[in-house]
């Protein structure tokens, strides 16, 4: 257990979950993985998923039958195909305390850094860029339901990192992390459709403007943005331009603005801090940007009012 | 080339172009602001961010198009959304959100008024209906639902006084504004006492009404520098955008209506008397001193036309929002006038004009087995312009009209052109290259700078490019259809009610 990375390949009977355990890795080669369980469930056993926290990334896909689980306090029922991710902070159990009948399999995959804010860092087995992980790990925790409903494309790749890691062939640690990498974009490209099913653009555009609302002190990228949406950034950039005229980075100098003159109402605030809490990276960006736009310093503008 | 800048600050976003002396479009460019919904009755903007963009979108405009074409800015001349309320500090600064249009929250002061002995007196006097968009219940609602707000606030202001105030540092209200806030009296052209009586407040938490004409202030000389503008630039106040609509569609001394199809809609007529009604189904906003604009807004158009689309659209390809739509545009085309007996009632925002009831529902009636979903898509078109037409008819009796200028986004949707004209049985003229509050704009603008001896003369001067003329038949059998849709909105009115208190 532990950081050991275990397939079981199980038929649950009685108490016990797990009946075998099949191929051990060494812990050094797949420390990020920490679980990758199949169940059988054929009798319901009291107790045997209480509703708790887990450690990592943990990605449970329905294969036989129907589970009613609890997810941060909330029910959810789950049908073969459909999936649910849950992070560390957050808790999942069944409704009840326990499993119902029918077939599962646990993923949990340990990332080097993963928090609540957003901040996502795998590990060095992804071959994810930096920065798309963190658009990941934005993704992720934005996210407003931990269910995937019919994840197809999850047991197939479950399915294949089962076979790496049962036969060892030539290049399956390669492989796995490719496999592993492809589960995860696929986890947040499924979040972004179901999202934006149905949705127009102008309605998609509202709640990403939400989200740069809330957190306007950060770092936004093009890139970032694009992801939150699920569109490639070339798309975004010219739909964002088409419904608002203006390229993403210029609305968002403007929601940074108009929030730099609400809290310039606020005499106890610096003028750096406004800067800083409004996303500008030095009061010297801040004061030109400013000045480009309204035609007065932040210092001339506050002194007007 | 001497030019005139129009900036329009709609709901959606802030529209500015510029125009040469004889009203050609030279350029445009827009800049979109969200509005928020912190409840389910509450439709808001952020002040701030209307004013930052539309300082953003003026500024790149002039630098990426009206500089570099060595354009010469004559004037400014504005226009906006009706209705808004935002209450400022004595400073000027903005107390919150300001309160647009489409915010619902007054509904219980507005039957207050309703029931009041002076409603009469109040819709006579000022035009506006009496509805929880009208600035006079909004103000009402926050003397008592927020009166900590209602207190601090030294005036109550829309987002175009805000606008220019911010550019000049004058609270100044055009006629045309001030017209559509229920508290202005059109034929005084002074704020009405009882108004202000009913709202709690005196004439001096108002702005100053002046003519849509003005032009007697100058732009603050740091936004001249910033735009690198002329001192002499003129600020010209402008007027709201349904009447502005009205003046762009053409000829305002012509018996014609102007149907304006957006996310809502309107039926509006333009003339020199106002439209008196008993039953208090119409508005009277002033255009300019002694210019009406007389009509009735509808809520349910593109947004009915949306919620289809998202509800019943096809979005299995993998296809766009828009390109859905279009495909059901397609569909609908593809089924007879009439969709096999369907109707439909498109209130699924409540109505405003003619039936006035927020609580009238949404009802496909006629269902049979028969049906399928292209017949329930045709259905749907139908009722939204039947719906139209129900205000239009209501006018024609009060005031006989043989044409319509169709304006708004929908124009350019043949579907919607045929249907409507179709229903109306009456040619209808399009002009789709054109924004038409931008038009009639800078109309406004050219009158006051005396490029047009009045605004007859410079609507007159609008051309259309498209007319689209009816099919008779249709036009016959859509009348039977709408005898029985008026029988069902009036005839459900109680079970609306009741339905309502379900939700």
């Amino acid at each position: 257990m532990g950081d050991l990375l275990k397939i079981a390949l199980a038929v649950s009977k009685m108490n016990q979950q797990i009946l075998h355990q099949g191929n051990a890795e060494q812990p050094e080669n797949f420390p990020y993985v920490t679980e990758l369980v199949k169940l059988k469930i054929q009798n319901v056993q009291l107790n045997t998923f209480v509703v708790g926290r887990q450690e990592g990334i943990k990605i449970g896909l329905i294969t036989e039958g129907k589970f009613e689980w609890s997810i941060d306090g909330q029910a959810y029922t789950l049908f073969p195909g459909d999936a649910s991710i849950t992070f560390p902070w957050q808790e999942i159990g069944g409704t009840k305390g326990n499993f119902d009948i029918g077939a599962l399999t646990w993923i949990t995959i340990k990332p080097q850094v993963f928090e609540p804010s957003g901040m996502l860092s795998l590990g060095h087995w992804s071959s994810i860029s930096v920065l798309e992980q963190r658009v990941i790990g934005t993704i992720l925790t934005r996210s407003k339901t931990p269910i995937l409903s019919r994840f197809g494309s999850g047991a197939e790749i479950l399915n294949n990192l089962e076979y790496e890691i049962l036969h060892q062939e030539i290049g399956y640690r390669t492989r796995i992390n490719h496999l592993l990498d492809e589960l995860l974009i696929n986890i947040v490209r499924h979040l972004n459709k179901a999202d934006n099913f149905r949705r127009d653009f102008p309605q998609i555009f509202l709640k990403l403007e939400q989200t740069l609302r809330e957190n306007l002190a950060y770092p936004w990228t093009v890139e970032e943005m694009a992801g939150l949406v699920g569109l490639g950034t070339t798309a975004f950039a010219e739909k964002v331009k088409g419904f608002t005229g203006f390229s993403p980075l210029n609305y968002l100098i403007n929601l940074r603005i108009g929030e730099a003159i609400k809290l310039m109402a606020q005499p106890h605030l610096s003028l750096t801090d406004i800067a800083l809490d409004t996303g500008f990276y030095s009061s010297q960006h801040f004061s030109t940007t400013f000045k480009k736009i309204t035609g007065y310093t932040p210092r001339a503008y506050r002194k007007k009012q | 080339m001497d030019c005139i800048l129009t900036i329009d600050i709609n709901t959606s976003a802030v529209r500015i172009h510029a125009f040469d002396m004889e009203g050609k479009v030279l350029g445009m460019q827009k800049g979109a602001y969200p509005t928020f919904h912190p409840q389910a009755d509450y439709s808001e903007q952020d002040p701030e961010q209307v004013f930052i963009t539309t300082l953003f979108v003026l500024k790149n405009f002039l630098n990426e198009v009206v500089h570099p074409q060595k354009y010469k800015v004559r004037a400014m001349c504005f226009c906006a959304a009706m209705h808004s309320v935002l209450p400022v500090d004595k400073n000027g600064r903005p107390l919150g959100n300001a309160i647009i249009w489409a915010d619902n929250r007054g509904i219980k002061e507005a039957n207050r008024l309703t029931n009041s002995p002076d409603c009469s007196n109040i819709y006579e006097t000022s035009g506006t209906p009496i509805h929880p968009m009208s600035p006079l219940v909004k103000i009402t609602w926050m003397r008592h639902q927020d009166p900590e707000r209602f207190a601090q606030t030294y005036k109550f202001i829309s987002l175009k006084e805000y606008i220019v105030f911010q550019l000049t540092g004058e609270y100044l209200i055009d006629h045309s504004i001030a017209s559509s806030t229920g508290l202005f009296d059109i034929h005084q052209l002074v704020w009405h006492p009882k108004a202000l009586d009913f709202a709690g407040i005196d004439a001096d938490r108002l702005s100053t009404p002046v003519s849509i004409f003005f032009d007697d202030v100058p732009l603050k000389k740091e936004y001249c520098k910033s735009f690198r503008l002329s001192s002499a630039t003129k600020v010209i106040l402008g007027s709201s955008d349904g009447c502005s609509a009205t003046l762009g569609s053409g000829d305002i001394t012509a018996k014609k209506a102007t149907v304006t199809l957006a996310s809502s809609g309107a039926v509006r007529i333009a003339s020199k008397e106002i439209l008196a009604d008993d039953q208090r189904r119409f508005f009277n906003y002033l255009l300019a001193e002694g210019y009406y604009i007389s009509g009735g807004p509808t809520n349910n158009v593109g947004v009915v036309f949306d919620w289809y689309t998202q509800l019943l659209g096809n979005f299995n390809t993998g296809q766009e929002f828009e390109q859905v739509k279009a495909e059901l545009l397609r569909d609908a085309a593809q089924v007879p006038a009439g969709a096999k007996g369907l109707l439909f009632l498109p209130y699924l925002l409540g109505e405003r004009a003619p039936i006035w009831n927020a609580n009238a529902r949404g009802v496909y009636f006629g269902l049979n087995i028969t049906h399928e979903q292209k017949h329930l898509l045709r259905a749907t078109v139908e009722g939204i312009l039947f719906e139209v037409y129900s205000i239009g008819k209501l006018l024609a009796a009060h005031r006989p009209f043989n044409s319509i200028s169709l304006t708004g986004s929908y124009a350019n949707v043949p579907l919607f052109t045929q249907i409507l004209t179709d229903i109306f049985g009456l040619p209808i003229h399009v002009n789709p290259q054109v924004d038409s509050v931008a038009l009639g704009t800078a109309l406004i603008g050219l009158t006051g700078m005396n490029y047009f001896s009045n605004l007859d003369e410079s609507s007159a001067s609008v051309q259309f490019t498209e007319t689209h003329l009816p099919n008779l038949q249709n036009h016959a059998l859509y009348m039977r259809y709408f005898e029985v849709f008026e029988r069902l909105s009036s005839k459900l009115e109680p079970d609306f009610e009741l339905i309502t208190a379900l939700q």
